[in-house]
Protein backbone atom coordinates (compact mmCIF):
# COMPACT_ATOMS: atom_id res chain seq x y z
CA UNK A 1 0.00 0.00 0.00
CA UNK A 2 2.97 2.22 0.94
CA UNK A 3 4.92 0.91 -1.46
CA UNK A 4 6.62 2.99 -4.38
CA UNK A 5 4.73 2.46 -6.77
CA UNK A 6 1.84 3.12 -5.33
CA UNK A 7 2.67 6.89 -4.31
CA UNK A 8 3.64 7.71 -7.77
CA UNK A 9 0.71 6.90 -9.55
CA UNK A 10 -0.21 10.21 -9.53
CA UNK A 11 -0.81 12.01 -12.51
CA UNK A 12 1.14 15.13 -11.04
CA UNK A 13 4.68 15.57 -12.90
CA UNK A 14 6.41 18.83 -14.13
CA UNK A 15 8.90 18.81 -16.60
CA UNK A 16 12.32 21.13 -15.87
CA UNK A 17 10.45 23.88 -17.71
CA UNK A 18 7.66 23.96 -15.33
CA UNK A 19 10.03 23.82 -11.84
CA UNK A 20 11.82 26.83 -13.15
CA UNK A 21 8.65 28.45 -13.70
CA UNK A 22 7.59 27.95 -10.43
CA UNK A 23 11.06 29.26 -9.32
CA UNK A 24 10.36 32.47 -10.64
CA UNK A 25 6.76 32.59 -9.65
CA UNK A 26 8.44 32.59 -5.78
CA UNK A 27 10.96 34.99 -6.84
CA UNK A 28 13.88 31.92 -5.96
CA UNK A 29 17.30 33.19 -6.75
CA UNK A 30 21.20 32.50 -6.80
CA UNK A 31 21.72 34.23 -4.13
CA UNK A 32 18.38 32.25 -1.77
CA UNK A 33 20.05 29.31 -2.37
CA UNK A 34 23.63 30.05 -1.16
CA UNK A 35 21.98 31.70 2.28
CA UNK A 36 20.01 28.90 2.81
CA UNK A 37 22.42 25.93 2.27
CA UNK A 38 24.17 27.73 5.43
CA UNK A 39 21.03 26.25 7.40
CA UNK A 40 22.21 22.68 6.92
CA UNK A 41 23.36 22.62 10.62
CA UNK A 42 20.00 23.78 11.64
CA UNK A 43 18.00 20.87 10.03
CA UNK A 44 20.94 18.42 11.24
CA UNK A 45 20.55 19.70 14.88
CA UNK A 46 16.59 20.28 15.04
CA UNK A 47 14.79 18.05 11.75
CA UNK A 48 13.94 15.44 13.35
CA UNK A 49 12.27 18.09 16.72
CA UNK A 50 10.52 19.56 13.62
CA UNK A 51 9.34 16.28 12.12
CA UNK A 52 7.83 15.32 15.40
CA UNK A 53 6.66 18.87 15.78
CA UNK A 54 4.75 18.88 12.93
CA UNK A 55 2.73 15.75 13.22
CA UNK A 56 2.17 16.45 16.98
CA UNK A 57 0.07 19.97 15.95
CA UNK A 58 -1.80 17.80 13.27
CA UNK A 59 -2.92 15.58 15.91
CA UNK A 60 -3.34 18.26 18.78
CA UNK A 61 -5.68 19.92 16.38
CA UNK A 62 -7.78 16.68 15.85
CA UNK A 63 -6.51 16.52 12.32
CA UNK A 64 -6.39 13.66 9.41
CA UNK A 65 -7.22 11.14 12.00
CA UNK A 66 -7.13 8.56 9.56
CA UNK A 67 -3.09 9.45 9.29
CA UNK A 68 -2.97 8.92 12.98
CA UNK A 69 -4.49 5.80 12.98
CA UNK A 70 -2.55 3.79 10.83
CA UNK A 71 0.91 3.85 12.21
CA UNK A 72 2.71 2.16 9.39
CA UNK A 73 1.27 5.31 6.96
CA UNK A 74 2.28 7.93 10.10
CA UNK A 75 5.78 6.82 10.06
CA UNK A 76 6.00 7.02 6.11
CA UNK A 77 5.07 10.42 6.34
CA UNK A 78 7.22 10.80 9.49
CA UNK A 79 9.83 9.26 6.84
CA UNK A 80 9.13 11.70 4.30
CA UNK A 81 9.03 15.06 6.25
CA UNK A 82 12.20 14.53 7.57
CA UNK A 83 13.65 13.56 3.87
CA UNK A 84 11.84 17.31 3.41
CA UNK A 85 13.83 18.99 5.84
CA UNK A 86 16.55 17.74 4.89
CA UNK A 87 16.36 18.27 0.69
CA UNK A 88 14.40 22.00 1.76
CA UNK A 89 18.23 22.95 3.04
CA UNK A 90 20.37 21.14 0.51
CA UNK A 91 19.50 23.84 -2.49
CA UNK A 92 18.57 21.28 -5.42
CA UNK A 93 14.93 21.71 -6.36
CA UNK A 94 15.10 19.87 -9.36
CA UNK A 95 12.71 16.56 -10.60
CA UNK A 96 13.95 14.45 -7.67
CA UNK A 97 12.94 17.00 -4.68
CA UNK A 98 9.51 17.66 -7.21
CA UNK A 99 8.81 14.33 -6.92
CA UNK A 100 9.52 14.06 -2.98
CA UNK A 101 6.82 16.51 -2.46
CA UNK A 102 4.46 14.98 -4.89
CA UNK A 103 4.45 11.59 -2.83
CA UNK A 104 4.28 13.33 0.72
CA UNK A 105 1.36 15.27 -0.76
CA UNK A 106 -0.35 12.12 -2.28
CA UNK A 107 0.40 10.46 1.30
CA UNK A 108 -1.51 13.35 2.52
CA UNK A 109 -4.13 13.35 0.12
CA UNK A 110 -4.72 9.74 1.13
CA UNK A 111 -5.01 9.67 4.35
CA UNK A 112 -7.40 13.25 4.36
CA UNK A 113 -5.33 15.45 5.29
CA UNK A 114 -6.74 18.75 4.60
CA UNK A 115 -4.81 21.67 2.63
CA UNK A 116 -5.54 24.29 5.38
CA UNK A 117 -4.54 21.65 7.80
CA UNK A 118 -1.56 21.23 6.38
CA UNK A 119 -0.61 24.77 5.75
CA UNK A 120 -1.39 25.52 9.57
CA UNK A 121 1.15 22.76 9.93
CA UNK A 122 4.00 23.91 7.78
CA UNK A 123 3.62 27.27 9.16
CA UNK A 124 4.00 26.19 12.76
CA UNK A 125 7.45 23.94 11.38
CA UNK A 126 8.58 27.48 9.85
CA UNK A 127 7.75 29.85 13.10
CA UNK A 128 9.81 26.93 15.04
CA UNK A 129 12.97 27.11 12.28
CA UNK A 130 12.81 30.87 11.88
CA UNK A 131 13.15 30.73 15.18
CA UNK A 132 16.23 28.50 15.59
CA UNK A 133 17.70 30.82 12.66
CA UNK A 134 17.64 34.24 14.38
CA UNK A 135 19.43 32.36 17.60
CA UNK A 136 21.99 30.77 15.39
CA UNK A 137 22.97 34.40 14.36
CA UNK A 138 22.78 36.31 17.35
CA UNK A 139 24.72 38.99 15.83
CA UNK A 140 23.81 39.34 12.37
CA UNK A 141 19.94 39.65 12.78
CA UNK A 142 19.76 41.15 9.40
CA UNK A 143 21.65 38.45 7.74
CA UNK A 144 19.41 35.59 9.77
CA UNK A 145 15.90 37.06 8.33
CA UNK A 146 17.44 37.33 4.70
CA UNK A 147 18.19 33.53 5.09
CA UNK A 148 14.85 32.99 6.60
CA UNK A 149 13.20 35.06 4.01
CA UNK A 150 15.20 32.47 1.62
CA UNK A 151 13.88 29.23 3.09
CA UNK A 152 10.26 31.36 2.53
CA UNK A 153 10.55 31.32 -0.93
CA UNK A 154 11.08 27.41 -1.16
CA UNK A 155 8.33 26.95 1.99
CA UNK A 156 5.76 28.93 -1.12
CA UNK A 157 7.92 26.16 -4.00
CA UNK A 158 6.77 23.32 -1.71
CA UNK A 159 3.34 24.72 -0.69
CA UNK A 160 2.73 25.48 -4.62
CA UNK A 161 3.48 21.80 -5.17
CA UNK A 162 1.48 20.39 -2.57
CA UNK A 163 -1.96 22.29 -3.21
CA UNK A 164 -1.81 20.69 -6.76
CA UNK A 165 -1.12 17.42 -5.72
CA UNK A 166 -4.16 17.30 -3.55
CA UNK A 167 -6.21 19.72 -5.78
CA UNK A 168 -5.76 16.80 -9.02
CA UNK A 169 -6.34 14.31 -6.70
CA UNK A 170 -9.32 15.07 -5.38
CA UNK A 171 -10.35 16.38 -9.50
CA UNK A 172 -9.13 12.88 -9.79
CA UNK A 173 -11.68 11.21 -7.16
CA UNK A 174 -14.66 13.05 -8.87
CA UNK A 175 -14.05 11.91 -12.43
CA UNK A 176 -13.80 8.26 -11.03
CA UNK A 177 -17.05 8.66 -9.02
CA UNK A 178 -18.64 10.35 -12.06
CA UNK A 179 -16.97 7.60 -13.97
CA UNK A 180 -18.93 5.19 -11.34
CA UNK A 181 -22.30 7.44 -11.85
CA UNK A 182 -22.48 6.65 -15.57
CA UNK A 183 -21.52 2.85 -15.26
CA UNK A 184 -24.24 2.73 -12.83
CA UNK A 185 -27.11 5.03 -14.74
CA UNK A 186 -27.22 2.73 -17.64
CA UNK A 187 -29.05 -0.53 -16.41
CA UNK A 188 -30.30 -3.18 -18.41
CA UNK A 189 -33.41 -5.03 -17.25
CA UNK A 190 -34.81 -8.03 -18.30
CA UNK A 191 -38.47 -7.90 -18.66
CA UNK A 192 -40.10 -11.05 -19.71
CA UNK A 193 -38.14 -13.87 -21.66
CA UNK A 194 -36.46 -11.91 -24.78
CA UNK A 195 -37.70 -8.24 -23.45
CA UNK A 196 -34.66 -6.08 -22.16
CA UNK A 197 -35.60 -2.40 -21.06
CA UNK A 198 -33.33 0.01 -20.93
CA UNK A 199 -34.06 3.72 -19.08
CA UNK A 200 -31.99 6.59 -19.81
CA UNK A 201 -31.20 8.94 -17.70
CA UNK A 202 -29.35 12.28 -17.46
CA UNK A 203 -26.96 13.28 -20.43
CA UNK A 204 -26.02 11.60 -23.33
CA UNK A 205 -22.22 12.42 -24.38
CA UNK A 206 -20.34 10.75 -26.60
CA UNK A 207 -19.02 8.36 -24.14
CA UNK A 208 -22.09 7.25 -22.89
CA UNK A 209 -23.46 6.47 -25.84
CA UNK A 210 -20.84 4.36 -26.43
CA UNK A 211 -21.18 2.72 -22.90
CA UNK A 212 -24.66 2.60 -23.68
CA UNK A 213 -24.55 0.38 -27.22
CA UNK A 214 -21.82 -1.59 -25.23
CA UNK A 215 -23.75 -2.94 -22.37
CA UNK A 216 -26.80 -2.73 -24.52
CA UNK A 217 -25.25 -5.13 -26.71
CA UNK A 218 -23.57 -7.56 -24.30
CA UNK A 219 -27.09 -7.90 -22.71
CA UNK A 220 -28.57 -8.58 -25.85
CA UNK A 221 -26.50 -11.60 -26.79
CA UNK A 222 -26.62 -12.69 -22.57
CA UNK A 223 -30.23 -12.68 -22.54
CA UNK A 224 -31.12 -13.57 -27.03
CA UNK A 225 -33.17 -10.52 -26.48
CA UNK A 226 -35.24 -9.96 -29.47
CA UNK A 227 -36.84 -6.80 -28.73
CA UNK A 228 -35.28 -3.69 -26.36
CA UNK A 229 -37.59 -0.89 -25.01
CA UNK A 230 -35.52 2.12 -24.80
CA UNK A 231 -36.88 4.87 -22.49
CA UNK A 232 -35.93 7.82 -22.77
CA UNK A 233 -37.99 10.44 -20.11
CA UNK A 234 -35.15 11.36 -18.20
CA UNK A 235 -32.69 12.48 -20.83
CA UNK A 236 -31.96 16.10 -20.44
CA UNK A 237 -31.12 17.34 -23.78
CA UNK A 238 -32.09 15.50 -27.05
CA UNK A 239 -30.69 17.33 -30.28
CA UNK A 240 -29.85 16.22 -33.44
CA UNK A 241 -26.40 14.44 -31.80
CA UNK A 242 -28.09 12.13 -29.41
CA UNK A 243 -30.73 11.95 -31.87
CA UNK A 244 -28.05 10.43 -34.09
CA UNK A 245 -26.45 8.37 -30.94
CA UNK A 246 -29.82 7.05 -30.54
CA UNK A 247 -30.00 6.20 -34.60
CA UNK A 248 -26.92 4.33 -33.89
CA UNK A 249 -27.57 2.24 -30.95
CA UNK A 250 -30.78 0.73 -32.92
CA UNK A 251 -29.07 0.16 -35.95
CA UNK A 252 -26.19 -1.66 -33.95
CA UNK A 253 -29.35 -3.57 -32.12
CA UNK A 254 -31.20 -4.09 -35.07
CA UNK A 255 -27.43 -6.29 -35.98
CA UNK A 256 -27.63 -8.35 -33.22
CA UNK A 257 -31.54 -9.65 -34.09
CA UNK A 258 -32.98 -7.11 -32.06
CA UNK A 259 -35.50 -4.76 -32.69
CA UNK A 260 -35.68 -1.32 -30.42
CA UNK A 261 -38.67 0.78 -29.26
CA UNK A 262 -37.70 4.03 -27.97
CA UNK A 263 -40.49 5.60 -25.86
CA UNK A 264 -40.19 8.81 -23.74
CA UNK A 265 -40.34 11.04 -26.32
CA UNK A 266 -42.25 14.44 -25.37
CA UNK A 267 -43.76 16.55 -27.94
CA UNK A 268 -41.99 19.52 -28.03
CA UNK A 269 -39.03 17.43 -28.37
CA UNK A 270 -40.61 15.33 -31.54
CA UNK A 271 -41.70 18.64 -33.08
CA UNK A 272 -38.17 19.97 -32.49
CA UNK A 273 -36.38 16.79 -33.92
CA UNK A 274 -38.65 17.57 -37.11
CA UNK A 275 -38.12 20.93 -37.50
CA UNK A 276 -34.16 19.87 -36.98
CA UNK A 277 -34.57 17.66 -39.90
CA UNK A 278 -33.92 14.33 -38.47
CA UNK A 279 -34.81 11.17 -39.78
CA UNK A 280 -36.63 9.11 -37.40
CA UNK A 281 -38.22 6.92 -40.21
CA UNK A 282 -36.44 3.64 -39.37
CA UNK A 283 -37.07 3.54 -35.47
CA UNK A 284 -40.39 2.63 -33.72
CA UNK A 285 -40.76 5.19 -31.16
CA UNK A 286 -44.46 5.28 -28.58
CA UNK A 287 -45.56 7.91 -26.44
CA UNK A 288 -44.83 6.43 -22.99
CA UNK A 289 -43.01 3.29 -21.76
CA UNK A 290 -46.30 1.52 -20.86
CA UNK A 291 -46.85 1.56 -24.69
CA UNK A 292 -43.64 0.27 -25.76
CA UNK A 293 -44.23 -2.45 -23.31
CA UNK A 294 -47.67 -3.44 -24.67
CA UNK A 295 -45.98 -3.04 -28.47
CA UNK A 296 -42.76 -5.06 -27.79
CA UNK A 297 -44.76 -7.69 -25.80
CA UNK A 298 -47.54 -8.10 -28.59
CA UNK A 299 -44.34 -8.22 -31.51
CA UNK A 300 -43.11 -11.09 -29.25
CA UNK A 301 -46.24 -12.80 -29.23
CA UNK A 302 -47.39 -11.83 -25.55
CA UNK A 303 -51.10 -11.09 -24.64
CA UNK A 304 -51.73 -9.65 -21.03
CA UNK A 305 -55.02 -10.95 -19.41
CA UNK A 306 -56.31 -9.44 -16.39
CA UNK A 307 -57.23 -12.70 -14.06
CA UNK A 308 -60.85 -12.64 -13.04
CA UNK A 309 -59.78 -12.76 -9.60
CA UNK A 310 -58.20 -9.66 -9.56
CA UNK A 311 -59.60 -7.39 -6.69
CA UNK A 312 -60.57 -4.65 -9.22
CA UNK A 313 -62.58 -6.99 -11.89
CA UNK A 314 -64.75 -8.46 -8.47
CA UNK A 315 -65.19 -4.89 -8.09
CA UNK A 316 -66.09 -3.39 -11.40
CA UNK A 317 -68.34 -6.26 -11.86
CA UNK B 1 -24.74 43.58 -27.00
CA UNK B 2 -27.45 44.12 -24.10
CA UNK B 3 -25.50 44.56 -20.82
CA UNK B 4 -27.86 42.60 -19.28
CA UNK B 5 -26.76 39.56 -21.35
CA UNK B 6 -26.11 36.10 -20.08
CA UNK B 7 -22.95 34.51 -20.86
CA UNK B 8 -22.01 30.59 -21.04
CA UNK B 9 -18.27 29.34 -21.52
CA UNK B 10 -18.69 26.40 -23.75
CA UNK B 11 -16.05 23.57 -23.53
CA UNK B 12 -17.59 20.26 -22.84
CA UNK B 13 -20.65 18.61 -23.64
CA UNK B 14 -21.78 19.20 -19.83
CA UNK B 15 -21.66 22.95 -21.04
CA UNK B 16 -24.17 22.34 -24.08
CA UNK B 17 -26.63 21.11 -21.22
CA UNK B 18 -26.01 24.65 -19.11
CA UNK B 19 -26.24 26.43 -21.88
CA UNK B 20 -29.53 25.08 -23.10
CA UNK B 21 -31.00 25.26 -19.17
CA UNK B 22 -30.11 29.31 -19.20
CA UNK B 23 -31.52 29.47 -22.67
CA UNK B 24 -34.58 28.31 -21.74
CA UNK B 25 -34.88 30.25 -18.48
CA UNK B 26 -34.70 33.02 -20.20
CA UNK B 27 -37.16 32.41 -22.92
CA UNK B 28 -39.71 31.54 -20.12
CA UNK B 29 -38.88 34.96 -18.71
CA UNK B 30 -39.67 36.77 -22.17
CA UNK B 31 -42.98 34.87 -22.17
CA UNK B 32 -42.05 32.08 -24.93
CA UNK B 33 -44.12 28.40 -23.74
CA UNK B 34 -44.23 24.93 -24.66
CA UNK B 35 -42.87 23.76 -27.75
CA UNK B 36 -41.29 27.16 -28.24
CA UNK B 37 -38.99 26.36 -24.87
CA UNK B 38 -37.87 23.42 -26.64
CA UNK B 39 -37.44 24.51 -29.84
CA UNK B 40 -35.28 27.75 -28.79
CA UNK B 41 -33.26 25.09 -26.29
CA UNK B 42 -32.75 22.86 -29.28
CA UNK B 43 -31.31 25.05 -31.46
CA UNK B 44 -28.96 26.67 -28.94
CA UNK B 45 -27.88 23.22 -28.52
CA UNK B 46 -26.98 22.72 -32.15
CA UNK B 47 -25.02 25.60 -32.05
CA UNK B 48 -23.42 25.47 -28.79
CA UNK B 49 -22.38 20.93 -30.81
CA UNK B 50 -21.08 23.10 -33.43
CA UNK B 51 -18.43 24.51 -30.36
CA UNK B 52 -17.41 21.35 -28.92
CA UNK B 53 -17.04 19.62 -31.72
CA UNK B 54 -15.22 21.90 -34.27
CA UNK B 55 -13.50 24.84 -31.91
CA UNK B 56 -12.89 22.76 -28.81
CA UNK B 57 -14.07 26.31 -27.25
CA UNK B 58 -16.07 29.23 -27.35
CA UNK B 59 -19.42 30.83 -25.36
CA UNK B 60 -22.96 31.66 -26.08
CA UNK B 61 -24.52 34.82 -25.15
CA UNK B 62 -27.96 34.86 -24.31
CA UNK B 63 -30.12 38.12 -24.00
CA UNK B 64 -33.57 39.55 -24.90
CA UNK B 65 -34.26 41.52 -28.13
CA UNK B 66 -37.18 44.00 -28.79
CA UNK B 67 -38.01 44.68 -32.07
CA UNK B 68 -40.60 48.35 -31.95
CA UNK B 69 -42.30 45.99 -29.38
CA UNK B 70 -41.96 42.84 -30.74
CA UNK B 71 -40.43 40.68 -28.30
CA UNK B 72 -38.02 37.57 -28.87
CA UNK B 73 -34.36 35.98 -27.70
CA UNK B 74 -31.07 36.62 -29.05
CA UNK B 75 -28.65 33.78 -29.26
CA UNK B 76 -25.13 34.30 -30.17
CA UNK B 77 -22.44 32.28 -30.44
CA UNK B 78 -18.63 32.60 -30.74
CA UNK B 79 -16.00 30.70 -30.77
CA UNK B 80 -12.04 31.15 -31.87
CA UNK B 81 -11.99 27.97 -33.80
CA UNK B 82 -11.38 27.04 -37.55
CA UNK B 83 -14.13 28.86 -38.89
CA UNK B 84 -16.22 27.67 -41.95
CA UNK B 85 -14.41 27.65 -45.39
CA UNK B 86 -17.84 27.24 -47.33
CA UNK B 87 -20.72 28.59 -45.22
CA UNK B 88 -23.20 27.62 -48.02
CA UNK B 89 -22.44 24.05 -47.64
CA UNK B 90 -22.16 24.16 -44.21
CA UNK B 91 -25.71 25.41 -44.32
CA UNK B 92 -26.70 22.29 -46.49
CA UNK B 93 -28.46 19.89 -44.61
CA UNK B 94 -26.46 16.64 -43.95
CA UNK B 95 -23.45 18.04 -44.73
CA UNK B 96 -20.61 16.96 -41.85
CA UNK B 97 -17.30 17.23 -42.06
CA UNK B 98 -17.60 15.85 -38.05
CA UNK B 99 -19.28 12.33 -38.45
CA UNK B 100 -22.70 13.43 -37.55
CA UNK B 101 -25.73 14.31 -39.32
CA UNK B 102 -24.61 17.55 -40.45
CA UNK B 103 -28.00 19.06 -39.34
CA UNK B 104 -26.57 21.17 -36.76
CA UNK B 105 -26.68 24.45 -38.53
CA UNK B 106 -29.20 24.30 -41.60
CA UNK B 107 -31.53 22.39 -38.20
CA UNK B 108 -31.09 25.54 -36.32
CA UNK B 109 -31.87 27.77 -38.27
CA UNK B 110 -35.09 26.07 -39.30
CA UNK B 111 -36.04 26.32 -35.32
CA UNK B 112 -35.31 29.93 -35.52
CA UNK B 113 -36.61 32.45 -36.86
CA UNK B 114 -33.69 34.40 -37.82
CA UNK B 115 -30.04 33.29 -38.68
CA UNK B 116 -26.79 34.74 -39.23
CA UNK B 117 -23.68 33.64 -39.55
CA UNK B 118 -20.27 34.90 -40.34
CA UNK B 119 -17.03 32.73 -40.42
CA UNK B 120 -13.87 33.92 -40.67
CA UNK B 121 -10.97 30.85 -41.98
CA UNK B 122 -8.78 30.92 -38.91
CA UNK B 123 -9.97 33.25 -37.16
CA UNK B 124 -13.54 32.04 -35.88
CA UNK B 125 -17.36 31.88 -36.19
CA UNK B 126 -19.97 34.11 -35.03
CA UNK B 127 -23.85 32.65 -35.10
CA UNK B 128 -26.29 35.24 -34.27
CA UNK B 129 -29.63 33.70 -34.01
CA UNK B 130 -33.03 35.37 -33.01
CA UNK B 131 -36.51 33.56 -32.34
CA UNK B 132 -39.67 35.87 -32.15
CA UNK B 133 -43.09 36.00 -29.91
CA UNK B 134 -45.46 35.08 -32.10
Amino acid sequence: MLDQQSLRSSQFSLDDADIERRKIIVDLAAEDISRITTLKGVIAQEGDRYTEDFFRYLRDLGEAPALFGRRDALAEAKRRKREHLTALTNGVYDQTYVDQRAALALLYSRYGLETRAFLGAFHHLLRALGGDIMKRFPDDPNGAFQRFMSVKKVAFFDIGIITDVLTSERERTISQQQEAIRELSTPVLQVRDGLLILPIIGMIDSLRAKQLTDSLLRAIRANRARMVVMDITGVAAVDSKVANHLIQTVAAARLMGSTVIITGLSADVAQALVALGVDLGKITTTADLQGGLEEAERLLGYRVVRSAEAPGQRLSA
Amino acid sequence: MAADATHVAIAHDSDIVEARRKGRELAQRIGFAGSELTIIATAISEIARNIVVYADRGEISLSEADNGGRRGIVVVARDEGPGIPDIERAMRDGYSTGNSLGLGLPGARRLMDDFEIMSTVGQGTIVTMRKWKR
